[in-house]
């Protein structure tokens, strides 16, 4: 299958979801995860998704990145509707499109550095995937260790490289999936001004998923859900102490 | 870049030198096509031997022969039409020098002898035939008898002087099963011998050496048709032996049924070694996913990774299958029947690296189809789910199972039992994967033990991913292995045994003449007194036709139909033998005079579906007659006695000259005397001892048997392969369960006990199966393919499955010993 433009009439929107649900499970012992969520995000701005364990916050990145499919609802990602979009294409989608940092860092350990930030680029059919990878590499302070496995890099090491991989691609969107929870509070605060640094270098929208409200106040936008339903719903200029979410 | 190009950069990123996680599928590759490559080879080498040098085993490009007589002129001259002919002369004698007495294959040749190859002393001196006083003698006759070149050894009436030790008797494949050394004499020396009399038990074959242009097969056949009657066989040089050509064939095929059932049970340890190894790749596939990478990419670069680890075992099998012939022939090739080159055979070769792949593929294409479908959302929730059954996977491997299927039945001249064999191997992996299933089920029925050790045992074998079913197949493959090694080898043994009858004869006579048999007896009787001395009329014969059917007009023979290949012995007799029983018809009465008539094997009856009262022609000494079936009997073979397959009235044959066969049994002790006593007085009969040709048939079956154990051991290592695979995929969670138990209090020991408690259950369990399924498969082999007698060792068999519960609980054990050791804390840290 193969993706096709959304006719949406808001194109400075990077995500525009519109009462999406997600249950999980068969029958009976299906669980719903998200219960109608309605998300628009302008592009070039940074979102926060706050909540308690279990609210729904990476089933909704999950769903908004195509990692799963919607049960039901629509999600337009960068003008494409993901609803028509089958397992492959949601893959072929993400492509220099989305980039999507994890907390456990995943990198691939049978690949180097330079080789885990140029895949995305090689599947994209990136040409110099590697030049590009290595000037990432360079851009968050790991030239040093471009030939080094996973194994051999330290937690915020890794983080960096899984930072360089997602926004290698120069894609519109980016997830993050607390990305800061492995890691040691100064290695996290590090970390974190890295991917902001690097996400203004390069203009993309980014979705952080975090329970640091001082993460979070870093964004322009904090969304907040509880039960599978987005309960708040505030951009900077709303925040003041006594709304601030915690 | 294309798709396959940017998967193989994917894949070589992820390639191992050290293959880890990869080993199971290189070794159980290695061991299957080893098994099946070297097997081939050395089937192939052997074929290709007996094809290229067929003119020089068989002695010309064909071969014309003929019982108990000479050809006629007009013979001679249609051969002589034909090419060069080359006579040659042979016939059972002894070897007499001083006291000692050695029963042996006398060969006259005549100067135009080889026609083919040549004929070598072991000193390497190319010879002809000897003057007509002179005999060339083989090693054996030599070593027994003390003989050497100038030395003295008497044949018949006739003495000779040895002129030299036989280093090469080029057409010795050719002259087939013989009982005792070979001696060479001329056409004269044999004259000499005066063993060639009316009734003489001799053959006298005709070698021709044809145009270059003539077509072997239409002589034969041309000449056979113009003397249809006289009871002429013929060879040709694509057959220069075809009754050991095709036991070479046979068993060759068996062999490779062995070891494609190796391939089979190596396949479920790819399988397993797949699985494993891509389930400790979902992090990695599902990280691959996020990052834009299709199921279809997935797939293709997990298939090239394990394809290019595949292609490693499957090349080192093959380079196994290379070295196997000359190795085999280092080890072993005074069992095999021709020496053969070492050229590298392709098509076996290839035939075994087909089989690997296609294994390979079989069981390979559901895990990486699988792998596919690995949700990439799971690395967000830190769980995959179960696995989804992929259709395109299936598919891959049935069309992989289908080929297999068809390759093995197009290769095989017996498809029918090639398929039954492979439905044999395929229904125990399916029975063994049922009783897995059934394993679990029933597991997860039972009451909960109180006590928390066996709780958790049975708990193993059926929670959410325990790997029972494979344990279950893995273990009962490895018990039923053992059985039906133990089953087979002690059948052969039994039946090797059983060729040594309490009653079966010390010695056989042949040409005892009919008018010196009271002499003869006396002979015998003084020496032993108590001696039995049975004699029969003995001629040779060839059937040419039964109930309308002309012999020669067959294109194949019936299986069970082998009386009609070549000559048979005939006999007469007024009452029926000893050892056989009537199953159909009646016997003449004493003094019968009315037409000819014949009793018949019931087996040969059986397979030509012959009906009493039907007319069997035969040809004695060149000349055509018939009798009319009267009776079917049922002969007991095993009684080495006189078991002959046609047994004519006496009116029918009697007139024919002939000699007498006999059997003498006496004790032991006096074996020597009787035979030293006799031959002086019968120079013309040949005196074999029983002990002699059983020990040259325990020697063949020996080898047999020692082939079958070789190839079914290839079978076992794989079986424990699987096994020690599945054990090792079952550690991870094991190691889980121990670290859990050890931190809170348990002993290593009482870990242990769990383990302990839940192999001793499957073993309990399967030891049962595997005893059912390795018998089965042993009585499959033994009556199906080896027509021997089903005569397991119970007792035998019973300590070989004991001796594999040990060792595949000790496995289980030893396998534990990482899960024991692993200590809590750093473990913790790792889960």
């Amino acid at each position: 299958m193969t993706a096709t433009p959304s006719t949406d009439p808001t194109p400075d929107l990077v995500i525009d979801a519109r009462a999406v649900r997600l249950s999980l499970g068969n029958g009976g012992a299906s669980t719903d995860i998200l219960k109608g969520i309605d998300l628009s995000v302008a592009r070039g701005t940074s979102v926060a998704l706050l909540g308690p364990s279990g609210s729904g916050k990476s089933s909704l990145m999950a769903v908004l990145s195509g990692l799963e499919r919607a049960s039901a609802g629509s999600i337009a990602v960068d003008g494409l509707d993901f609803g028509t979009l089958d397992e492959d294409a949601l893959a072929r989608a993400r492509r220099g499109r989305i980039g999507i940092v994890l907390q456990a860092f995943h990198l691939l350990p049978t690949m180097t550095a330079q080789e885990n930030v140029a895949v995305p680029m090689e599947l994209a059919g990136i040409a110099d995937a590697f030049d590009r990878a290595k000037a990432e590499l360079v851009a968050v302070g790991l030239g040093h260790r471009i030939d080094h496995y996973p194994a051999q890099l330290s937690g915020g090491e890794q983080q960096r490289v899984a930072i360089a991989r997602a926004l290698g691609p120069r894609p519109a969107l980016v997830f993050a999936d607390e990305p800061t929870g492995n890691l040691d509070a100064a290695t996290g605060v590090a970390v974190m001004d890295l991917l902001f640094d690097r996400r203004a270098a390069t203009a993309a929208t980014l979705v952080i998923i975090t329970h640091d409200p001082a993460l979070a106040d870093r964004c322009d936008r904090i969304v907040t859900l509880a039960d599978g339903r987005i309960v708040q719903d505030l951009t900077t200029g709303d925040l003041k102490p006594g709304n601030r979410p915690r | 870049m294309s798709d396959w190009a940017l998967a193989w950069r994917f894949a070589r990123r992820g390639l191992d030198l050290k293959f880890r996680g990869l080993r199971l599928l290189l070794v159980c590759l290695f061991l299957g096509v080893g098994a099946l490559a070297a097997i081939g080879s050395l089937a192939a080498s052997i074929d290709r031997e007996l094809t290229a040098r067929g003119s020089t085993l068989l002695g010309g490009d064909i071969q014309l022969a003929v019982a108990q007589r000479t050809a006629t002129p007009d013979e001679m001259a249609a051969m002589q039409r034909l090419g060069t002919v080359s006579t040659t002369v042979r016939m059972q004698a002894t070897a007499v020098a001083g006291t000692q007495s050695v029963p042996i294959e006398l060969k006259g040749v005549d100067g135009a002898y080889p026609l083919y190859g040549a004929l070598t002393l072991a000193d390497g001196q190319s010879v002809r035939a000897p003057g007509p006083d002179a005999v060339l003698i083989g090693q054996a006759l030599a070593d027994r008898i003390g003989g050497k070149p100038g030395g003295r050894v008497r044949f018949g009436t006739a003495t000779f002087r040895i002129a030299g030790i036989i280093g090469t008797e080029p057409d010795r494949f050719g002259e087939g099963f013989t009982l005792g050394p070979v001696a060479i004499v001329s056409n004269a020396g044999i004259a000499r011998t005066q063993l060639v009399q009316p009734g003489s038990l001799y053959e006298t074959k005709y070698r021709v050496k044809l145009p270059a242009s003539a077509d072997p097969a239409a002589a034969a056949a041309a000449f056979k048709q113009r003397f249809a009657t006289a009871g002429w066989t013929t060879r040709t040089r694509d057959k220069a032996s075809p009754s050991a050509a095709r036991f070479i064939d046979r068993m060759g095929q068996f062999l490779i049924l062995v070891g494609l059932s190796a391939l089979v049970i190596a396949g479920i340890g790819v399988g397993n070694g797949v699985t494993s190894y891509l389930a400790t790749r979902r992090s990695s596939i599902a990280a691959m996913k996020i990052l834009g990478a299709t199921s279809g990419m997935i797939a293709r670069t997990y298939l090239l990774q394990i394809g290019v680890v595949a292609l490693i075992g499957i090349a080192a099998g093959v380079a196994v299958g290379i070295a196997a012939v000359p190795a085999i022939l280092a080890v072993a090739g005074d069992l095999l029947p021709v020496t053969p080159g070492t050229s590298i055979e392709v098509v076996p070769l290839a035939l075994a690296a087909a089989y690997g792949l296609l294994i390979a593929l079989a069981f390979t294409a559901g895990p990486l189809s699988e792998a596919g479908s690995v949700p990439a959302a799971g690395l967000l929730r830190g769980v995959f789910g179960t696995r989804r059954r992929n259709r395109a996977g299936m598919a891959w491997a049935a069309a992989a199972g289908a080929a297999i299927l068809a390759l093995t039945l197009a290769t095989s001249d017996r498809p029918l039992l090639a398929a039954e064999f492979l439905a044999a191997v395929i229904g125990v992996l399916l029975i063994l994967a049922a009783f897995g299933w059934a394993i679990r089920r029933g597991a997860a029925a039972l009451p909960r033990s109180p006590r928390p050790l066996l709780r958790l045992a049975v708990a193993a074998l059926h929670r959410p991913g325990a790997r029972t079913g494979t344990l279950v197949v893995a273990l009962g493959l490895g018990l039923t292995l053992f059985v039906l090694l133990a089953a087979i080898r002690t059948s052969i043994d039994a039946n090797i045994a059983r060729t040594v009858p309490a009653r079966a004869p010390a010695l056989f006579a042949l040409d005892v003449p009919p008018a010196r048999e009271d002499a003869f007896r006396r002979t015998i009787t003084r020496i032993a007194p108590g001696a039995t001395i049975k004699t029969v009329p003995a001629m040779r014969g060839t059937i040419t036709g039964y109930a309308g059917t002309r012999v020669a007009d067959l294109k194949t023979i019936p299986d069970d139909a082998w009386a009609l290949r070549g000559e048979r012995g005939l006999t007469y007799a007024a009452t029926m033998p000893e050892g056989s029983v009537l199953s159909a018809g009646a016997w003449w009465p004493r003094d019968y005079a009315g037409p000819p008539l014949v009793s018949v094997d019931q087996r040969l009856a059986d397979a030509l579906h012959l009906r009493i009262g039907d007319r069997l022609d035969y040809s004695l000494l060149g000349v055509e007659r018939s009798a009319r079936i009267a009776s079917f009997r049922r002969i007991d073979w095993e009684t080495l006695g006189f078991n002959y397959v046609l047994v004519f009235s006496p009116n029918a044959i009697r007139d024919a000259p002939h000699n007498l066969a006999a059997t003498i049994d006496l004790p032991k002790a006096r074996v020597a005397a009787t035979i030293r006593a006799l031959l002086p007085l019968f120079p013309s009969v040949s005196v074999i001892e029983v002990g002699g040709v059983l020990d040259q048939v325990r020697t063949i079956v020996a080898g047999m048997a020692a082939a079958i154990a070789a190839a079914a051991s290839v079978a076992i290592l794989a079986g424990i392969a699987v096994l020690v695979g599945a054990i090792a995929a079952a550690r991870e969670t094991r190691t889980y369960d121990s670290v859990i138990l050890k931190t809170l209090g348990a002993t290593r020991a009482q870990v242990l006990g769990v383990q302990a408690i839940e192999y001793a259950a499957l073993s309990a369990i399967l030891a049962l199966v595997s005893l059912a399924l390795g018998l089965g498969g042993a009585w499959f082999v033994v009556t199906r393919i080896f027509s021997f007698a089903w005569l397991p060792d119970p007792v035998a068999i019973g300590m070989t499955l004991a001796a594999g519960v040990v060792v595949t609980m000790g496995l289980g054990l030893i396998g534990a010993w990482p899960v024991l050791t692993a200590r809590p804390a750093r473990a913790l840290r790792q889960l």
